[in-house]
């Protein structure tokens, strides 16, 4: 059971953005995909998901040996992929629970019962020390930083994705925020699950130990390491990687 | 005479005084609507709202039999009940007698005085064409009167119908709610789906008296025939009075509408929420004025529209203060959203501000659905047609709520779902396919 990114070319209107993109993930594992601003993770990760904005121009991508690279995102949803928005979109007028109730309802044949659905949500707020008051407010309008995050997670516990790319989960977040949104994701963790961390910092990652760590530059995934990769990059720093990149090309 | 008869003999007087008010009225709005040409409304250059049509002389009022249509209201209960098929009143049912709800012909004879008090008090018979048509040709008509310090809990619910094509109809509501009295008045205009054109025009007035609650709402529901209705509707709140006031507009060939919301003394406070959807090739042309004629009153104006087909909406809010209206809190905002590209709509607030020391503001915006919204959804695994059915219910949603009346909720929940149906392929072309995109 894997996550397969296949020699991906990913471009906008105006330009290419992903060079040709290789990554397996399979379900037990968690991936760490590191790199600077601009290097090219969030498109990867909206490209995962299906992004209209961003166009796939070679490669493909495989959920279970499944071809997604043309599937809707509702379609790669039911397949098992999940993504945590870096920037999720304010969906005024429909309350977190209904939307947390609609969205598990379209991964199943027949809809929830309540009470079960209520038992679930109860559960994984606990976890996420969400508020009750949370369920009521419209999906991320007036939403803090934190609490989008928190958000993103708690759609994340409730669906129980088979893959979950978490886009800069950790971005704006402080210690204690950082702490408990980890906490979630640890509590997720799985031979069943497998999980992308994207971030840019190697914070995240003293509280989500990766077992794989890539890095991304310029569109290209320049170094895979295991978790200790992450702690070099944390003393050396990005632009030590661009050196060596540059040292072994020349 | 004995001591009690002066009293007598001055209602039969008033009586004598109301009929021939309405009558006096009527002959001097014929005369207008005679010499008024058939009007055209231009605004910026560029938007025109025309009647050229409508064939006005093949319309003609139609007569019906008491007897009550099946009408589709959302509510079930209601204190009052009453019914204009056409020309005719055919169905009044009053369950809460403490309500007086009668045809406003009716009124004239048995509440001479509230009449004579109030009727066209703020709806001149001579501002327009249709104003002045409307004055001279009513029949019928619905008169609502709450006394004083009565809480009538159930809606007093009013229909106007029209069943068939051909049909002229000249619409009169009186609608006067008495000091410190508390109601819900609900206006149903409806149709069935025929084939050929009918006339609404319409005037609806309401008294707020000091210290008064209204929640009034109109529904308006023409359905797919060529219903033209053209109205005005005008609101006056008194001392401490409160309106919340909420039109819904879900159909009609060609609408042109005016409707005011007047506080007229300190105290008194106006909720103004209004909510259109346009399809096909329907033409939405609604003007609204929030007119602020005393101090310290406030007001919260919030309309939106969804356009889909070939479809027109043009809504335009004033928020008018006048001089020595100072202390005057107040802010109105519109929305439009496009869902067809063929669609055209525009959105504007305005601001008329005639003295110093008030809180007014606008805003309005014109826009589509946000892709990245629907994305957003879709990753949830939510179909695209089911993304925007509830982005677009989420949209109307802060709207529908404000009417507070899980009946009538629904069913405007239940006809924008309807609409949103019928229009999902032109939708779902609009915010394009991803396949297309790439």
């Amino acid at each position: 059971m894997t996550l397969e990114i296949q020699n991906l070319h990913v471009r906008t209107e105006d330009r290419e953005i992903l060079h040709g993109v290789d990554l397996t993930v399979r379900k037990g594992e968690t991936h760490a995909l590191m790199g600077p601003n601009g290097s090219g993770k969030s498109t990867l990760a909206n490209s995962l998901m299906g992004n209209p904005v961003y166009e796939v121009t070679e490669g493909r991508i495989l959920l279970n040996g499944e071809d997604l690279t043309e599937a809707d995102p509702d379609e790669r949803a039911k397949a098992g992929l999940f993504m945590a928005f870096q920037y999720p979109a304010t969906i005024p007028g429909v309350s977190v629970a209904n939307f947390l109730r609609m969205a598990v309802n379209a991964g199943r044949e027949e809809p929830i019962k309540v009470k079960e659905f209520g038992a679930m949500l109860k559960e994984h707020m606990e976890l996420l020390r969400i508020d009750k008051a949370f369920t009521s407010r419209y999906l991320n309008e007036g939403f803090s930083g934190g609490e989008k995050k928190r958000a993103e997670i708690l759609q994340l516990a409730m669906l129980q994705p088979d893959f979950a790319v978490l886009d800069e989960t950790d971005s704006g977040l402080d210690i204690d925020a950082l702490r408990i949104v980890a906490d979630g994701v640890n509590a997720m963790r799985g031979e069943e699950r497998g999980f992308l961390i994207i971030t840019h910092y190697t914070r995240v990652l003293n509280y989500v130990r990766p077992d794989f760590v890539h890095i991304m530059i310029d569109g290209r995934i320049v170094q895979e390491g295991g978790p200790e990769l992450a702690d070099e990059l944390e003393q050396k720093g990005y632009e030590w990687v661009r050196e060596e990149v540059a040292a072994s090309a020349g | 005479m004995p001591a009690r008869n002066p009293a007598v003999a001055s209602a039969v007087d008033s009586a004598r005084t109301a009929a021939e008010l309405v009558e006096e009225r009527r002959r001097a709005a014929l005369e207008v609507f005679e010499a008024e040409p058939l009007p055209t409304w231009r605004r910026s250059g560029f938007w025109t709202t025309s009647l050229r049509g409508l064939d006005l002389d093949a319309l003609e009022p139609k007569r019906y039999e008491p007897g009550l249509p099946e009408v589709d209201l959302g509510d079930e209960e209601h204190a009052a009940l009453i019914v204009q098929r056409g020309a005719s009143v055919v169905h009044v049912d009053v369950f809460d007698e403490r309500v007086t709800v009668m045809p406003l012909e009716q009124a004239a004879e048995e509440h001479p005085e509230l009449v004579r008090e109030h009727l066209g008090k703020r709806l001149p018979h001579d501002e327009s064409k249709f104003a002045a048509g409307t004055a001279a040709f009513w029949t019928g008509g619905v008169f609502v009167h709450v006394p004083a310090n009565e809480r009538i809990e159930k809606p007093i619910q009013v229909v106007w119908l029209i069943d068939e094509p051909g049909t002229a109809q000249w619409a009169h509501t009186l609608a006067i709610v008495g000091e410190h009295a508390e109601c819900k008045i609900r206006e149903y205009f409806l149709a069935p789906d025929f084939e050929g054109q009918a006339l609404h025009s319409g005037a609806f007035e309401l008294y707020a008296h000091p210290g008064s609650h209204v929640d009034l709402a109109h529904y308006q529901d023409w359905g797919r025939g060529e219903v033209y209705d053209l109205s005005t509707r005008r609101v006056e709140i008194r001392r401490d009075a409160r309106v919340k006031w909420v039109p819904i507009h879900l159909g009609g060939r060609l609408t042109k509408q005016t409707l005011d919301i007047i506080t007229a003394e300190p105290g008194s406070d106006m909720r103004h929420t209004g909510l259109y959807f346009t399809e096909r090739d329907e033409h939405l042309d609604l003007f609204t004025t929030d007119k602020h004629e005393a101090g310290h009153t406030t007001g919260d104006t919030v309309w939106k529209g969804v356009l889909t087909g070939d479809s027109r909406a043009s809504y335009e809010g004033l928020i008018h203060i006048v001089p020595k209206a100072p202390e005057v809190d107040t802010y109105l905002q519109t929305h439009q959203m496009l869902l067809s590209p063929k669609a055209k709509g525009d959105a504007i607030p305005s601001l008329i501000v005639e003295v110093d020391n008030v809180k007014a503001s606008h805003g309005g915006t014109v826009g589509e659905l946000d892709p990245e919204q629907i994305f957003y959804m879709m990753t949830r695994g939510i179909p695209r047609a089911e993304a925007v059915r509830v982005l677009v219910e989420g949209y109307f949603e802060e709207v529908v709520q404000r009417l507070e009346d899980p009946g009538l909720e629904e069913l405007v929940r239940r006809r924008v779902a309807e609409k949103l149906k019928g229009a999902e392929d032109q939708v779902r072309e609009f915010i394009g396919e991803r396949a297309e995109a790439a």
